[in-house]
């Protein structure tokens, strides 16, 4: 401890006194030698060189060395240059001279050591800076390089993903596409600007596609769709198209990520689906034509009776003595009104037998109702069930198919039988429809059955489920199927008064 | 004996049509009109009992299946009530059962929708002519009935047993009273009866009740 002690002190003497007295010594020295052989040359030379001596010391040795200088110049000047000379005494007249010697010498000191100060202040501080730039440079060119690494490892996992990927900017034109998209597409990403990107959507989910793209770009909502895009061979493929955006910090869209899901077998197997779901109901409908064929047949020699007796009766009229016009032509109206009617019959019978695409009528659903009404009579009539519709008069018309939704109400009506003739007569089925809420009516089908089982009603409109010995389990799930396909619900409860009640919701179009 | 025409028989002979379908019912009603065929018309069998007794002549036409009550209901609850009009049924599909089970319970005929004018008018023409002979029956009936009502309460006992077949000797021990008297009530049993013989008397008694007439002669 002592010894650095002893050290510190030693560095501290060197610094503040051996360095300054060696350089003001210096300058002085140089300045007394220089001043000799100038004095022929110039009057008071020793006044300037002094000076400099003192602002050389005060500039490289600091204040100590300034004022070290400036005390030996004073004791040098005194002795070899102020009168009376070679002696340290200053003559009376040469006082003042001397004083402001030393005040300007001084001054110099003071001045030269605070702009020696400066600038090495100056000199630090750019020193440091240029460090601080030094550092900075690295360290920037350091996560660049990490940036390039994380971006290829970034890339390298997004052409491993086996989905096709895409990046747009905010306004959604492409910035990047995976190789798998490229590929798929046949197409590089540069070639995907503007319109190209909606023309690799078939056209038919084309105006969808781009209503819903442009839909999101406005609102920043994440978009996804299903639609069918075109390889590079030509050939179209389902796809599920997601797309979500990425958000600078101040919440502004910075750009869309998107993602092709290939869906092609999913949607192949549900089409399958929906297609084996049309065809049972086919064959069920098909399956109850037998018992419908009576029925039928009731509903169609109903107007022809009326026809054949009104055609007697017309010429009846017409052979009477005389003929009674007026009663023969009221007659003829009546044969033109049954034949319209028989025709209908015919219409409708058709119409339970043709496939068709999607079918949506503006119908209204209590007439729909009624004429499923006297297609029941017949089985109503052989299980002894009376049918009371309840049918609420404001109801709006509805876009629907008719013979499916007439399927629908007919199963659930025969359900409704099939649970009656469980219980004593007398045994009523109501129909019922009213209102519900907004833009919603309600079809419901009521028995006074034995009601339904809690581990039925969670299952009933599952395919295959039954709980009839010869039931095939299709009925109620093929209803839900139609329903739905309507954008309607369908369940069951059992009702306050006992017995099961099978309803369905549809939506008025507004 | 001699037949007395009815008195019911001034209505005209009417064809009841019951049948929940208004254009059936338009069209049989207009045809028979046409052909001169007196009809009424009902959407259910409860519209026509309300509207109908068993005085009227004609028959009903009835729908074999309808609402509420069915036809064939229907044709069974008139037969317990004792009405005897006579119907003739009409359906788009009758089953064999079903047809066995209404000609069984004394239906006129059953006609399949649509029918021709000639089987409906044949079948009512029967049904009519079924109905004038049940409405004849009754009429005379009623007339035997009527003359018997006003036989006096001996006179009853006393034809009761002359058509048990008591000679007038049997008659006067049995009652406690001479023959002279016996003959008396005889003679007046005959007149009021309006009966030419004994025989005429007999038949008389076992049309009015004949399950009775052989018994113990008190009607």
């Amino acid at each position: 401890m002592v010894g650095a002690e002893q050290n510190r002190l030693l560095q501290w003497m060197i610094v503040y006194g051996l360095k300054p007295c060696a350089i003001a010594g210096s300058f002085v020295v140089v300045a007394l030698l220089w001043t000799f052989p100038l004095q022929h040359v110039i009057a008071y030379p020793f006044v300037f060189l002094f000076f400099g001596a003192i602002m050389g010391s005060a500039w490289f040795g600091g204040i100590i060395a300034g004022f070290i200088a400036v005390a030996l110049s004073s004791v040098i000047v005194t002795y070899f240059f102020v009168p009376p000379l070679y002696s340290m005494y200053v003559a009376k007249e040469s006082q003042s001279f001397f004083a402001a010697f030393i005040l300007c010498s001084i001054a110099i000191t003071v001045v030269s050591s605070s702009r020696k100060r400066a600038e090495n202040a100056i000199r630090t501080a750019r020193d440091e800076l240029e460090t601080k730039v030094q550092e900075r440079t690295a360290e920037l060119q350091r996560s660049t390089l990490e940036i390039k690494e994380s971006e290829r490892q970034q890339r390298m996992l997004t052409e491993a993903i086996p989905q096709q990927i895409w990046r747009t900017d905010a306004g959604g034109s492409i910035e990047y596409c995976n190789h798998h998209l490229c590929i798929y597409l046949g197409q590089r990403s540069e070639e995907l600007q503007g319109e190209a990107f909606f023309n690799v959507i078939h056209p038919e989910d084309n105006p969808l596609f781009r209503k819903g793209w442009q839909a999101a770009l406005r609102s920043g909502d994440r978009f996804e769709i299903e639609a069918r895009v075109r390889s590079a061979d030509g050939g179209y493929r389902w796809f599920l198209v997601r797309s979500i955006p990425q958000r600078r910090e101040d919440g502004q869209i910075a750009r869309w990520y998107g993602i092709h899901i290939d869906i092609e077998q999913q949607h192949r197997a549900q089409q399958n689906l929906v297609q084996a779901q049309d065809d049972l109901a086919r064959m069920q409908r098909s399956f109850s034509m037998a018992e419908m064929a009576a029925s039928i047949a009731h509903e169609l020699n109903q107007p022809l009776t009326s026809l054949v007796t009104h055609a007697y009766a017309c010429r009846e009229w017409l052979q009477a003595k005389p003929a009674n016009i007026e009663k023969a032509s009221a007659t003829a109206e009546k044969i033109i009104q049954e034949s319209t009617r028989a025709s209908v019959v015919v219409r409708r019978v058709r119409a339970l037998f043709q496939k068709e695409e999607q079918v949506r009528e503006l119908t209204s659903m209590n007439r729909l109702i009624q004429e499923l009404a006297r297609l029941l009579r017949d089985e109503a009539i052989r299980k002894d069930v009376s049918i009371r519709l309840l049918l609420a008069h404001d109801l709006p018309q509805l876009e629907l198919d008719p013979v499916q939704i007439q399927q629908v109400i007919l199963n659930l009506a025969l359900n409704g039988m099939d649970a009656l003739m469980q219980v004593a007569k007398p045994r009523e089925l109501i129909i019922r429809t009213e209102k519900r809420g907004v833009g919603e009516i309600l079809v419901a089908v009521e028995d006074h059955g034995p009601g339904i089982a809690p581990e039925t009603a969670a299952r009933m409109f599952e395919p295959f489920f039954s709980t009839k010995p010869q039931g095939t389990g299709m009925g109620l799930a093929i209803c839900r199927g139609i329903i739905e396909a309507h954008d309607g619900k369908i369940w069951a409860e059992n009702s306050v008064r006992g017995g099961a009640t099978l309803q369905f919701t549809m939506r008025t179009q507004s | 004996m001699t037949e007395k025409p009815d008195t019911s028989r001034d209505e005209r002979e009417t064809v009841f049509i019951v049948d929940d379908d208004e254009s059936i019912r338009e069209g049989v009603s207009n045809l028979l009109e046409a052909v001169g065929i007196n009809a009424k018309c009902y959407a259910t069998a409860e519209g026509f009992c309300a509207h109908w007794s068993d005085a009227k002549a004609g028959c009903l036409l009835l729908d074999a299946r309808l609402p509420g009550i069915s036809g064939v209901e229907f044709q069974e609850r008139l037969r317990t009530s004792g009405a005897r009009i006579p119907v003739i049924f009409m359906t788009a599909h009758g089953d064999i059962p079903m047809v066995r089970k209404v000609m069984k319970a004394g239906a006129v005929e059953f006609l399949t929708k649509p029918f021709q004018r000639e089987e409906l008018l044949h079948a009512v023409e029967q049904a009519f002519a079924s109905d004038r002979a049940r409405r004849t029956e009754k009429a005379i009936l009623d007339s035997i009935r009527a003359r018997i009502d006003s036989l006096s309460p001996r006179e009853q006992e006393v034809m009761a047993m002359v058509i048990a077949g008591f000679t007038n000797k049997d008659i006067a021990e049995r009652l406690h009273l001479s023959i002279v008297t016996i003959k008396l009530h005889r003679g007046q049993v005959m007149r009021k009866m309006q009966a030419d013989s004994l025989a005429d008397l007999v038949k008389m008694s076992e049309r009015i009740s004949p399950a009775r007439s052989a018994g113990n002669g008190v009607l």
